[in-house]
């Protein structure tokens, strides 16, 4: 077998993604891509929150509705997974967020009065959603964004299409969130990089990964200064205003999507918080801290 | 990644596992597999002491086994399997009392039995979310028998897919037409039916082992004696229960498995019998594997089992001098090398295999004397593709 | 057939007891290795019962009776 990997690069869901892989044959290897591209798009159109034929438009659409949703098993799985992060983050990692996103504008860097930010606290909470048997009862204004777990979903369920279409020995990258299809040959890890939030082309960390997922999340690509103080997108439904803890998280483990909800959840607790949960998790994950200092366990190939 | 995660991360894994696009159900395969195995089957050659006049020579026969498993679309899987067996030799015809007071066999004549045997299946198996139901039809045919079969099942998986309960059905209409029946004064058209149902649970018990217990029932009626023996009377129904266990386990230091199975049966011809066998499938490096196994098995007689053929009895009474239905065990030892290359495997196994009255846990009153030894030697070959 | 019935019940009261633990899917590694399946090879498997079939008195146990043949 060819010692080096086949690259494919495309944009999809907002980002640059690219997958790798390691097969006999380039025909056959740009066939699989295909169909692995073809999986990405299908949860886009479905989830896009930019795409007026979404599922998820739909969904949101229904807001209101008496007789709510149908909704089929794959969207039923993700609420249900994103009501497990919502109940095992006290209400952190919440989908729900819609209404308050709306209200902070990054790009006039203006900040919302408190009495906005509660009216729109109103509308926000995962627990007043009825969604179960595959029928969703979306009350009025509120808004679902499955945003903070699709890519990772993609990423894993990519991997997995390709696992099942033969490929032994691959990597996806969507975004930054990467799920391993299967370790490089001769059971090698494949070699990440993790950008530093802090300088433009520097590298954080190196995170060697040989099965598993891996997904950061960091405030440091959309924030605003005001008044001496930085203001974050990334928001804490239960205050309505911006986290105030960890800069940046990437976190490997058993899947992407895992990854992605502990990054996420580790971006919203208090930094103090935040630190020692992750070191009891018993996951791989490097972070850097409000003071920029970096922090890392379980990064190197012991595994 | 082998951290152990702490508890808050595993409750996060468990909805995650959940998504369809990573879930593991029970999937069809996504590969085709084609396979054949050509065995040979080679019995003992009788004792002279055991067989003063005639023949000495038992069975010999040849098997090629063919099979072809294939997904089709999504959620659906076909199977079709052919089966080729050439058999000479010869079997026992009646037993009589030695002039030493013991029994003898007395197998078949010069021309002995000459027989092919050909048999075509065809299966195909449905996956959904929490199960899978699978349904197969097949036809055997020798130059003295003929059967036609089919079979349904099903099975669903419960408790996050540790336990797994199946059951299934199946029937069986045959009809046997002897050779030279007029000749020998066999019955020269008779029939048989065969219904069968069975019951299976498994559970996984933890990351390294499994267990299975299953209960099969069947019920047979029509014509179940031997036409090839020259006094052979049986009844025309036949009631069986088979209560069977298996239990798997892994370990990693040794990178090994451990098969145990363990099978009580019992029939209303008053034949009780215990089964059980042990093998080590042990893995060397990423392409060999040696698999040794050892086999221990034990019946009763039935009821109406005599060793040596009484010509006076009235044919009104059920009788029979088949070994098979004498009170012996069987013990037997083989062992299997697997290749595996990837999208090529072979696999040589070895059998030898000893019946003796001495063997078995039961009363033996009558020990029959045409118990078999016999060594079995197969290749086989699989290709995925 | 009393036998029978007592081993039955143990059985079944056994397996109860048997604690087992909850496996999550990322761990069956070990489980969905060919040589722990039930039939690591369904020919030989299929060979083996026609084989036993034809030389002894039992049938059955983990699969209802597939083709018939003259061997018994």
């Amino acid at each position: 077998m060819n010692p080096m990997p086949k690259h494919f690069a495309f944009k999809a869901m907002g980002s640059f993604c690219e997958i790798q892989l390691f097969d006999e044959s380039r025909i056959r290897a740009k066939n699989v891509v295909k169909q692995l591209t073809g999986e990405v798009a299908r949860l886009e159109k479905k989830y896009s929150r930019f795409r007026e034929d979404s599922f998820l438009n739909e969904m949101n659409s229904s807001a209101g509705n008496k007789l709510g949703l149908e909704i089929d098993d794959e969207t039923q799985s993700l609420f249900d997974h994103a009501l497990n992060c919502f109940e095992h983050s006290d209400g952190l990692f919440d989908i729900s967020a819609g209404a308050l996103t709306e209200i902070w504008d990054f790009k006039k860097a203006v900040v919302p009065s408190q009495s906005q930010i509660d009216a729109a606290r109103a509308h926000v909470g995962l627990n007043k959603i009825s969604c179960q048997d595959c029928h969703i009862h979306l009350p009025r204004n509120m808004q679902i964004d499955f945003g903070g777990i699709v890519k990772e979903y993609a990423a894993d369920s990519v991997a997995r299409l390709a696992r099942s279409l033969g490929i032994e020995h691959g990597l996806v990258n969507l975004g930054g969130d990467f799920s391993v299809i299967g370790s490089q040959p001769g059971n090698k890890p494949w070699a990440v990089g993790i950008s530093s939030p802090v300088s433009e082309s520097g590298i954080m960390a190196k995170i060697d990964l040989i099965d598993g997922g891996l997904a950061s999340s960091g405030d440091y690509e959309r924030f605003f200064m005001h008044e001496g103080h930085r203001y974050s997108h990334i928001l804490n439904p239960m205050t309505g205003w911006p986290s105030n803890g960890l800069r940046a998280v990437s976190i490997a483990a058993n899947l992407c999507s895992v990854a992605g909800s502990v990054a996420t959840i580790a971006m919203l607790k208090d930094e103090l918080e935040a630190k020692a949960w992750l070191k009891d998790s018993g996951l791989a994950y490097v972070y850097m801290d409000s003071k920029e200092e970096i922090s890392s366990a379980g990064l190197s190939a012991e595994n | 990644m082998k951290n152990s995660a702490s508890r808050s991360i595993i409750a996060l894994s468990s909805t995650a596992l959940a998504l369809p696009g990573i879930a593991l159900a029970d999937a069809p395969p996504t590969q085709s597999t084609i396979s054949y195995k050509l065995s040979n089957y080679q019995e003992d050659d009788l004792a002279r002491a055991e067989a003063p006049f005639g023949e000495l020579e038992r069975y010999d026969i040849d098997v090629h086994q063919f099979q072809l498993v294939s997904p089709l679309g999504r959620n659906m899987s076909v199977h079709v399997d052919a089966n080729y067996e050439s058999l000479s030799g010869a079997s026992p015809w009646f037993t009589s009392l030695g002039l030493d007071g013991e029994p003898n066999v007395n197998l078949s004549g010069p021309s002995g039995i000459s027989d092919r045997r050909t048999e075509l299946s065809v299966g195909s198996r449905y996956y959904l979310e929490n199960g899978s139901f699978a349904a197969n039809i097949g036809y055997s045919e020798e130059n003295d028998y003929r059967a036609t079969y089919f079979g349904l099942n099903g099975e669903k998986h419960y408790n996050n897919d540790l336990t797994t309960v199946s059951a299934g059905l199946s029937y069986s209409s045959d009809e046997i037409f002897p050779t030279d029946a007029a000749l020998f004064n066999r019955s020269i058209d008779e029939d048989k039916q065969s219904t069968s149902v069975f019951v299976s649970v498994s559970q996984i018990i933890n990351q390294v082992s499994s267990f299975q217990s299953a209960f099969s029932f069947t019920e047979q009626s029509g014509f179940l004696s031997d036409p090839y023996k020259l006094r052979d009377i049986r009844p025309d129904d036949k009631t069986q229960l088979a209560w069977s266990n298996s239990y798997r386990k892994f370990f990693v230091a040794a990178n090994a498995a451990l098969h145990v199975n363990y099978r009580y049966y019992h029939d209303d011809f008053g034949i009780s019998s215990h089964t059980s066998d042990l093998s080590w499938h042990q893995n060397l490096g990423r392409t060999f594997q040696l698999v040794p196994q050892l086999r221990y098995y034990s019946q009763s007689a039935a009821d109406f089992f005599t060793n040596v053929d009484d010509f006076l009895n009235p044919t009104s009474e059920y009788q029979s001098s088949d070994y098979r239905l004498s009170a012996f065990g069987a013990v037997s030892g083989g062992f299997s090398v697997i290749a595996d290359m990837g999208s090529w495997k072979a696999t040589l196994t070895a059998e030898r295999y000893l019946a003796n009255d001495k063997y078995s846990a039961f009363d033996v009153s009558q020990p029959s004397t045409a118990l078999v030894k016999y060594n079995r030697v197969s290749l086989g070959i699989d290709f995925q593709f | 057939m009393r036998a029978l019935r007592t081993t039955l019940l143990l059985l079944i009261c056994s397996l109860m007891l048997i604690s087992c633990a909850d496996v999550r899917a990322w761990e069956r590694g070990y489980l969905a290795r060919e040589e722990m399946a039930w039939d690591p090879d369904a020919l030989e498997s299929s060979l083996n019962d026609h084989i036993f079939f034809s030389k002894e008195a039992s049938s059955g146990g983990n699969s209802a009776a597939g083709g018939g043949c003259g061997c018994n």
